[in-house]
């Protein structure tokens, strides 16, 4: 790299610059008129001198050495006035947050570097040993990695070393994005919160530190609202290849056959994140041995007709009780982590299932088929178990998987999941609103799984009432007057509130039928998705994705104090059972099947990427991200102000080193 | 001054007289690395140790008039020194009655003779010699005064001559205390501007003095020439011979810096030095080769080589530097 150039003077002041060497040479040769001595005699002189004359040329260099060192005093003093400099990024402030995305993403190895191939997080972290290689001396920085979490990976400290060492600890994960943690983190530096009373300008909590942030991500991050920037300076810079194309495979699940339960499928969604369309070939192994291979033509992305560019393959597994399925994908993309996903098939579990009702002719029918008895095991009561003390012990310990209050409410609500017909849950959350006659079916939530199978077309109802879920739930079906089947999440639990009887009676005490839903095709499966999803029968067998990072929960009333989890790459965990009958393991960091053993029996589950916001590794080059208000530019360029690095104050330290040289030679006359 | 004619003074009253004497004639000029400050050739108190010496020559020579020493003449002193027949013509008075009353046969005693020594010394009077303080010259008429007033004292044949002595204005020939003034006044007057070379000098001398005794030559042998012929040719004169090697402190111990052009007093060349440590040192080197050499080719011939310091206090000098040599006892 050579160095830049800054004329300082004029064309005549180098002119007399110019004169200057000559001047000195002139000098030189007027300087060695000798100051003339009378000696005795010259005759020890002459003999002295004569053995240095044999190597005068020599001696004439070194005599004339103070010359030479004020030629190159001169020499330095011009090149400083030359003002030599290199481009360089410094970085402005002295306290910087370098904020790094380690998600899944950023394992795409689409970047080259000098030593070829480098995943995105790579050439990130090198872009970070960059700009610390422009920090100077004194100034602060920390490390933030963020992913769905954020993590400190090194607090403020001045110790490259240490911030170095950091650095290369940093680990990709297989995890999905969630910017604003990590801003809140690296916000929580720069703008200190504030005690006492804020209208007294003296009691701030600390000193307010600017710091400037700079975030290295591929920026396929949801957009961060409700933050405020404050004293943080952000410099968000793209790391990613555009034109990186990639297949991913987005899902892969198992169920079993509805009509033949000793079949599963598998089924497999995959999505092309390029412009071209791709046959991807798909090999499945069961237990590590392979079983299919199917080829899957996936269209490419087109920006007139979006969300085509997706395949869905399915394969049909015969005597299958149990065992992990592996599905490869060969498609040679930048991002291997979605190129495998896992599947697990677990040995079947009956669920338990409460049915407290005065009568439900239809309900208990569809519960008492051959089908539903082979997924859960269903006691049927009447309302007054409600008030029996065995009832009440069971509730509370989560001897049920699902408990089905027909038009009758218990004293306290049981530790599973419910649902109520008719009725509202007792905890004060939810509300019926207006009563709605003959409401009409306007919108059912078909991405939920309980209402993913439903056709609800010709389904008649006399009369309902409104229901208001509490905040967080969500409305299943809507009809013209509002919602009728809502879902809400309690305390680890759910509770589904249909606001429609089936069986009702009139004010003669006569029952008669609300609604023709039971008539209809789509009530068994209706009462087979509760059983499913509600008592978890599905969930128990095989269980729902697992995202990396993610909490995976297991209810399990009659299971053991601690369960032990062997993660894919041999890692033992213990797990306690929480006051909930729950087991709570959030060490889900790897991609693959982790194991469960009670003891006795194991089952499994998997965990996978599954996310097309992280599959889709084109980056968002030239685009802003909008943090809260603010829209902050994405630059694909080292960040940093590029300043010069001069060398002015350099070379006139040298030249005094020259200087003082020169005079200690003078003094000391340490040559001939 | 009258008394000191007449000789009657006592040592004590005729040294504090040479000393009111020549007292008077101080001063002179000062410059760098040369002086001719004159003082007093010989202190009241130099001369009072003078006189309990002599003179001490390792060679027994031939005088030429009656002296103190003992010669290889047979003389007349009282000490008897062997028989011999008599021969017609010889002096009957010294003829041993004794002997021919014993034994019927003439025989001459025969007595050592004491005869006079004679004592030159050889000044190199070259500007070369103006240098040091005090002058190497000045030094050297100190020492040749000192000596001098040795053989007066004993009544030896002092002569002092400078290298550059005219044929036609020969030395003085000095004899007995009384020749004293004479010695002071003309070495007085001998001036540093001689340029007769060493060789020249030393060959003049033999040629002009072929007597035996002792020479003292006193120089710095700063000869471009070189010193080892002029001294070939005392050698010959086969005498007892003394080097007075004078150096000054200058040119023992340059203390000079700088780029210089060093001109030479006597012949004007020009060395253009940069003195530095290193050249001071091989200076130093050169210069102790040189003092090394002259006093090896010295003792080789049999020669007395003394260097000296011109800062040396000339009674130190004499008493303890020749006396170590053996020239004065």
């Amino acid at each position: 790299m050579f160095p830049e150039w800054t004329n300082m003077l004029h064309g005549w002041q180098w002119l007399v610059l110019g004169l200057v060497p000559l001047a000195i040479v002139a000098l030189y040769f007027l300087k060695l008129k000798r100051q003339p001595l009378e000696v005795p005699s010259t005759y020890l002189w002459r003999k002295s001198i004569e053995d240095l004359h044999v190597n005068s040329l020599w001696q004439r260099l070194r005599r004339s050495l103070l010359l030479w060192l004020q030629l190159l005093l001169l020499l330095l003093i011009a090149m400083a006035l030359l003002n030599p400099s290199w481009r360089a990024t410094r970085l402005g402030g002295n306290r910087f947050i370098f904020v790094i995305d380690n998600s899944a993403s950023m394992n795409a190895e689409d970047m080259v570097n000098a030593a070829g191939k480098a995943t995105r997080l790579t050439v990130a972290r090198q872009r970070v040993e960059q700009l610390m290689d422009a920090m100077r001396t004194g100034d602060a920085a920390m490390i933030i990695s963020f992913s769905d979490t954020a993590n400190v990976v090194k607090e403020f400290t001045t110790d490259q070393r240490d911030l170095r060492r950091a650095l290369d600890g940093l680990q990709p994960t297989s995890r999905r994005t969630s910017f604003s943690g990590a801003l809140r983190l690296a916000a929580g530096l720069a703008n200190p919160g504030r005690i006492g009373n804020p209208e007294d300008e003296d009691e701030a909590a600390a000193d307010a530190l600017p710091a400037k942030m700079f975030v290295f991500s591929d920026f396929k991050l949801p957009e961060v609202a409700d933050f405020s920037l404050g004293n943080l300076d952000p410099q968000l810079e793209m790391v990613g290849q555009p034109g990186s194309v990639n297949v991913g495979i987005v899902n892969f699940s198992t169920r079993r056959h509805p009509q033949r339960s000793d079949q599963v499928q598998a089924l497999a969604r995959l999505e092309n994140f390029g412009p071209q369309p791709v046959t991807v070939t798909l090999e499945l192994f069961l237990n590590g041995q392979s079983i299919d291979v199917q080829e899957a033509r996936i269209p490419g992305e087109d920006a007139a007709d979006p969300g085509q560019n997706f395949a869905q393959v399915a394969f049909t597994l015969d005597d299958v009780e149990a065992g992990v399925l592996r599905l490869v994908s060969d498609y040679p993309d930048a991002l291997p982590v979605d190129d495998q996903a896992w599947a697990v098939v677990n040995p079947p579990r009956r669920t338990r299932v409460l049915f407290v009702s005065a009568g439900n002719t239809a309900f208990e029918q569809a519960l008492r088929t051959s089908k539903s008895q082979e997924l859960a095991e269903v006691r049927f009561a009447a309302p007054d178990i409600l008030g029996r003390e065995d009832y009440r012990r069971e509730a509370a310990a989560g001897r049920y998987d699902l408990v089905i209050y027909d038009r009758c409410q218990p004293q306290e609500m049981p530790r599973c999941n419910t649902l109520w017909i008719g009725r509202l849950p007792m905890d004060g959350r939810w509300k019926f609103g207006n009563r709605i006659d003959l409401p009409q079916i306007i919108d059912t939530e078909r991405t939920h799984p309980l209402m993913q199978l439903l056709d609800l077309g010709n389904l008649d109802i006399l009369e309902s009432l409104e229901v208001q879920p509490p905040a967080g739930g969500t409305m299943l079906i809507e009809s013209q007057g509002g919602a009728i089947f809502a879902l809400a999440p309690r305390e680890g639990f759910e509770d589904a509130v249909l606001g429609f009887e089936f069986q009702s009676t009139d004010e003669e005490g006569k029952d008669y039928y609300n609604t023709n839903w039971p008539r209809r095709r789509s009530f068994p499966v209706f009462v087979q998705e509760v059983i499913h999803h509600l008592a978890n029968s599905e969930g128990k067998r095989a269980s729902a994705a697992v995202a990396p990072g993610q909490t995976y929960e297991l209810h399990w009333p009659e299971g053991p104090d601690q369960l032990a989890i062997t993660a894919p790459d041999g890692t033992r965990f213990t797990v306690r059972r929480n006051p909930q009958n729950r087991y709570s393991f959030s060490q889900t960091d790897q991609l693959g099947v982790y194991q469960v053993q009670d003891g006795q029996s194991s089952h499994r589950f998997a965990v996978n990427l599954f996310d097309p916001l992280e599959s889709d590794i084109e980056p968002v080059a030239g685009e802003a991200v909008r943090i809260g208000n603010v829209q902050v530019a994405v630059s694909s360029k080292p960040q940093g102000q590029v300043a010069r690095i001069e060398v002015w104050k350099l070379l006139a330290l040298l030249g005094l080193g020259v200087l003082l040289l020169e005079w200690y030679i003078y003094n000391r006359r340490v040559y001939v | 001054m009258p008394a000191f004619c007449e000789g009657g003074w006592s040592a004590a009253a005729s040294a504090n007289r040479v000393g009111d004497f020549f007292g008077g004639k101080g001063g002179g000029k000062l410059s760098y690395g040369m002086a001719t400050a004159e003082t007093g050739l010989l202190s009241a108190q130099l001369l009072g140790q003078l006189e309990r010496l002599e003179l001490v020559s390792r060679k027994i020579y031939r005088g030429r008039m009656k002296g103190e020493r003992r010669s290889p003449r047979r003389g007349q002193s009282v000490e008897f020194a062997d028989f011999r027949n008599y021969v017609p013509g010889d002096d009957i008075r010294f003829v041993d009655w004794n002997t021919y009353a014993r034994l019927d046969k003439l025989f001459l005693k025969l007595f050592l003779e004491e005869e006079d020594l004679h004592f030159y010394a050889l000044i190199d009077a070259s500007p070369s010699m103006d240098f040091g303080q005090p002058t190497k010259l000045q030094f050297a008429k100190q020492l040749a005064a000192a000596l001098g007033f040795v053989g007066l004292a004993r009544a030896d044949r002092v002569r002092i001559e400078t290298l550059g002595q005219a044929a036609e204005q020969p030395a003085p020939v000095l004899r007995g205390r009384r020749s004293l003034w004479r010695m002071l006044e003309y070495l007085e007057g001998i001036q540093p501007e001689e340029r007769a070379s060493l060789e020249e000098g030393v060959r003049n001398f033999c040629l002009r003095n072929s007597g035996q005794g002792i020479v003292v030559l006193i120089s710095d042998l700063m000869d471009k020439g070189g010193y080892q012929s002029a001294l070939r040719y005392l050698l010959a004169q086969r005498m007892d011979i003394y080097i007075i090697h004078v150096l000054s402190r200058e040119e023992m111990d340059p203390g000079i810096q700088g780029e210089l052009r060093l001109v030479d007093c006597e012949d004007a060349e020009v060395a253009e030095v940069t003195a530095s440590a290193p050249l001071l040192a091989r200076y130093r080197e050169t210069l102790n080769a040189f003092l090394e050499g002259a006093r090896e080719f010295c003792t080789r011939r049999g020669m007395s080589y003394v260097l000296a310091p011109n800062e040396v206090a000339i009674e130190e000098f004499v008493a303890q530097y020749l006396r170590r040599q053996g020239l004065v006892r």
